[in-house]
């Protein structure tokens, strides 16, 4: 009983961390964007939060920089469980144009644990609810 | 100001210390001077010119020697300035006393080329990781990246 | 008794990771250190095995907010090199989806100065209107960021008459609106007070420290691409340099506001004159071997490219210097003296595109060296705690 209680407050509000690791810019702007009047992700109980310790899903953009990794890493710690990781944008799946560059370890899958990819360079807002919409579905 | 005219008065100001100055394009002018003359020059250029406003410091890999520009900019012209160090003693002066804004340029210099700027008031790396392996200045042609293997989680590797 | 907070590449505020780290004493600031390094992605080796076109798409990417600038920039320089010149149609086209890019740009952040000073609603009113540039965008070019029209020779897309005539509607609503929200942002005495005075940079600190863009333009220092080394159709449309006088974060915003208004009229010049003819010439593929400087008024200030080609179908050097990176030695400059609480707002000022930062609050404990995540959403409500119980300052004036 007190499992379904838990389980309906996970899927009715999942409070998401953002976090960007060496990115562009693009993917985070219309991740912000998600949040205006247009797109408003609101309604579905997202809330963005500010720190990890608050957060259930970690949503990142970019390719994974040499200098940002140990961070990375150290927030996903900081994170508590259950969580859940959404890869956001071309880079984050696996460095989109970037692969091959010096400072750059590949996609996000490489140094964390990811659940969900959605692709787009830059990937639009709708993709972004969508994907949050299929992560709820599957818990 | 027409671009010849201000031809001559880059010759007039730098005198004996620039090489030729030339002009490929409309307001765009292109000098080189020795690496020894470097402040005297753009102080000299400051002073008499007006050039307070540096846009960026470019270095190149040419083979044998480092060449570095620096790209200043006046309303109607925009000047660059070339100068050359060998890589045997790959060591500039730091034009900091004179623009105190080209600070960021010349760390950026040092991490990718492994040049030595002399009297710099911050040596400190700009762009490249902390955990960056010492003496692997990327942007020289000889350094080349290997890339690690990548591991594709649930599938083939 | 003097602490050190590093504000950490993870953080609530916006978008890129930068790392500040500051000595503070009480509540002033009396030192601050920048630590670059966590978005920079070795893009100009990667451009050296690349050739010249597919580098469009990768200049493109530096920067998410002002693409097309460094686009257009690089193409500028190529089409230099390979000694081609893009026919009228073709650059009116490209510096039409410039200016529009300037107008999301600057709505993009009026909203963040909003968010950050506390005043939430101007941030979904921006938002909301960028919604309607961002659709206009993408009936020209098929994307919503990241549009890449541009190609060397000229562009890639036409516009037709029906489209000419939705931007020309849109225009006018655009404007409508933002005389609207500069009112409200004008006669709203908390706004005005909490940027008024704040981040000063003076005119010989931004001269010496080689400051770009509005940055420098609010500090009475008119300096601007577009007039001083006129590239593409500037010399032909008809424009004026914002300038403000007051050297703080209310100038800045004042700087963008006037610049915006001046888009609207650009953008309605180039579509009523908008020449007919060819969209693009065909370009070669080696470049002769020379070298050329590129530079372009991006909304954030001066991008320049340096460019070297030995004659092959690569090139030899690419220089970027991004303008946010010019602003850097100035931002330390204007927060020594500052308050902690302003750390978000000045930052927000000098319009970061890192490309980049979240930062994350640490305070540690001079003392016992302990040490405290504090979320920058604690730092903003401190802030404007704080500035509840300041007093009004009724002499500051919105000077539009």
């Amino acid at each position: 009983m007190l499992k379904k209680i838990v389980r309906w407050s996970r899927i009715k509000s999942p409070w998401i961390l953002h976090l960007n690791s060496g990115a562009c810019n693009a993917c985070d702007i219309e991740v912000v964007a998600a949040l205006t009047p247009r797109f408003d992700v609101e309604r579905l109980g997202v809330l963005l939060k500010a720190t990890p310790r608050h957060a259930d899903v970690i949503v990142a953009t970019g390719p994974v920089t040499r200098q940002i990794k140990d961070r990375i890493i150290r927030i996903y710690e900081q994170t508590p469980d259950p969580k859940f990781v959404i890869a956001v944008g071309a880079c984050a799946m696996s460095g989109c144009i970037y692969r091959g560059a010096y400072n750059i370890m590949g996609g996000l899958d490489q140094v964390i644990p990811v659940n969900i990819y959605i692709p787009g360079c830059p990937v639009r807002p709708d993709a972004v609810l969508d994907g949050v919409v299929k992560l709820l579905g599957t818990l | 100001m027409t671009d010849p005219e201000f031809l001559d008065q880059v010759k007039a100001a730098l005198g004996e210390k620039g090489g030729e100055v030339t002009n490929p394009a409309t307001r765009r002018f292109f000098v080189t001077v020795g690496a020894s003359d470097l402040l005297e020059s753009v102080k000299l250029l400051r002073e008499k010119l007006g050039f307070t406003y540096v846009a960026t410091i470019s270095g190149l890999d040419a083979g044998e020697s480092f060449e570095i520009i620096y790209h200043f900019a006046i309303p109607g012209a925009q000047l660059n300035v070339r100068t050359q160090v060998p890589k045997s003693n790959p060591h500039i002066a730091s034009i900091c006393p004179v623009i105190p804004g080209a600070i960021l340029y010349e760390r950026e210099l040092q991490d990718m080329f492994g040049l030595k700027v002399d009297h710099i008031p911050d040596p400190r790396p700009l762009v490249l990781p902390d955990d960056w392996p010492a003496e692997n200045y990327p942007l020289c042609k000889a350094w080349k990246h290997i890339r690690p293997e990548e591991k594709i989680p649930g599938g083939k590797s | 008794m003097k602490f050190t907070i590093p504000i950490g590449p993870q953080h609530p505020a916006l978008k890129e990771p930068i790392s500040l780290r500051m000595t503070i004493e009480g509540e002033v600031i009396r030192d601050a250190d920048i630590k670059l390094g966590y978005n920079h992605r070795g893009l100009e080796k990667l451009a050296e095995e690349k050739t010249w076109l597919q580098n469009i798409y990768l200049t493109e990417r530096i920067c998410g907010i002002c693409s097309h600038s460094h686009a257009t920039c690089y193409t500028q320089g190529v089409e230099k090199l390979m000694e081609i010149e893009p026919p009228r149609r073709g650059l009116y086209l490209r510096f039409l989806v410039a200016e529009l890019e300037r107008v999301h740009s600057h709505l993009l952040w009026l909203g963040v100065a909003g968010h950050e000073a506390g005043f939430d609603t101007f941030f979904m009113y921006t938002w909301r209107d960028r919604e309607i540039v961002m659709d206009i965008l993408e009936a020209i070019s098929g994307n919503r960021v990241h549009y890449a029209i541009n190609t060397l020779g000229g562009v890639r897309r036409d516009i037709d008459d029906l489209q000419k005539k939705k931007i020309l509607d849109s225009l006018d609503t655009l404007r409508s609106r933002s005389e609207y929200y500069f009112k409200i942002g004008a006669t709203e005495p908390t706004f005005v007070a909490r940027i008024a005075g704040v981040g000063r940079l003076s005119k010989e600190d931004a001269i010496n420290l080689c400051a770009v863009g509005p940055m420098a333009r609010a500090s009475d220092f008119p300096q601007d691409v577009r007039k001083d080394d006129p590239y593409g159709i500037y010399d032909e449309v008809p424009f004026e340099v914002a300038t403000a006088t007051t050297c703080d974060v209310l100038g800045r915003v004042v700087v963008r506001v006037k610049e915006l208004m001046q888009c609207y009229n650009m953008i309605e010049f180039m579509l009523q004159n908008l020449p007919d003819g060819p969209i693009a010439v065909r370009a070669p593929r080696r470049a002769k071997p020379s070298e050329v400087v590129s530079r372009y008024e991006a909304p954030r200030g001066e991008n320049i490219h340096y460019i070297k080609s030995s004659g092959g179908d690569k090139p030899e050097r690419l220089k970027v210097r991004a303008p946010t990176l010019a602003n850097y030695p100035a931002t330390v400059v204007m927060l020594k003296n500052g308050f902690v609480a302003d750390i978000p707002l000045i930052f927000a000022a000098i319009d970061p595109c890192i490309c980049c930062a979240e930062r994350v609050v640490t305070l540690v404990n001079g003392r016992s060296g302990e040490e405290e995540v504090v979320p920058l959403s604690r730092l903003r409500r401190l802030a404007r705690e704080r500035w509840k119980k300041a007093p009004l300052n009724k002499d500051a004036v919105w000077p539009l």
